[in-house]
């Protein structure tokens, strides 16, 4: 299946603004996170800690509604959904 | 009206949409790019994130705070020094529901709204409370 990424501010810089990624059918969000850290040691050293665990900076969106990256890295992904990544919000 | 633009903001206009003859006090916040050694700052939204977000939080503070009217502009791109980053403009019968529902609007807006900053300066770039 394609789910859709987008990257905001630093990570943008990074991943590009938008890209597709195929995963396999009932991946999560943590697979889908996986999947861009192996296409970029950049994105791999700048959202996780050596580790493993997403840094504490790394905020995601699925389908424009908040998730929580200590809860929600095992929710599965379905065909088209959309995962935005981005850091702590500046506006204002 | 909720707005976000890469166009200059303009208080004035938000000013004559939000008067009404029920309204007895129309208060107003506008954000500014401050000096502090940088040349230029760059601001970047989520853009369809934001305008929900944006409509939800006047959607609160129009109910809360009995306003009659709540307007927010929010700026993308390139600003220079001294430009409007973020206009809100409030009105309601009387002055307390004014100056409380536009300080909420604002404080939600920072906490909730996806919106990001880059200084420009001399020395290189930073993203303000980025990565």
């Amino acid at each position: 299946m394609w789910v859709k990424v987008l990257a905001f501010a630093g990570f943008r810089e990074i991943l590009g603004r938008e890209r597709e990624v195929e995963l396999e059918e009932a991946a999560s969000v943590r697979d889908l996170l996986d999947a861009l850290a192996s296409t970029s040691p950049r994105f791999k050293e700048t959202a996780f800690e050596p580790s493993g665990a997403l840094r504490d900076y790394v905020l995601l969106m699925v389908n424009r509604k908040r998730i929580d990256p200590e809860l929600d890295l095992a929710r599965t992904l379905a065909e088209g959904d959309e995962l935005a990544i981005f850091p702590p919000l500046a506006g204002g | 009206m909720i707005e976000i633009t890469d166009e200059e903001i303009s208080l004035d206009r938000m000013i004559q949409r939000a008067r009404s003859n029920d309204a007895g006090a129309i208060v107003s916040f506008f954000g500014t790019v401050r000096d502090d050694g940088i040349e230029k700052m760059e601001v970047e939204a989520f853009r369809v994130a934001a305008l929900e977000e944006l409509e939800a939080i006047r959607d609160e503070a129009m109910s809360r705070f009995s306003l009659k009217a709540a307007e927010v502009a929010h700026r993308t791109g390139s600003l220079d020094v001294g430009e409007g980053i973020v206009a809100i403009v409030c009105s309601a019968a009387h002055r307390d529901e004014a100056f409380a529902g536009c300080r909420y609007i604002i404080d939600q807006l920072k906490s909730r709204a996806p919106f990001w900053k880059k200084e420009i300066s001399g020395e290189g770039e930073r993203w303000v409370e980025g990565v």
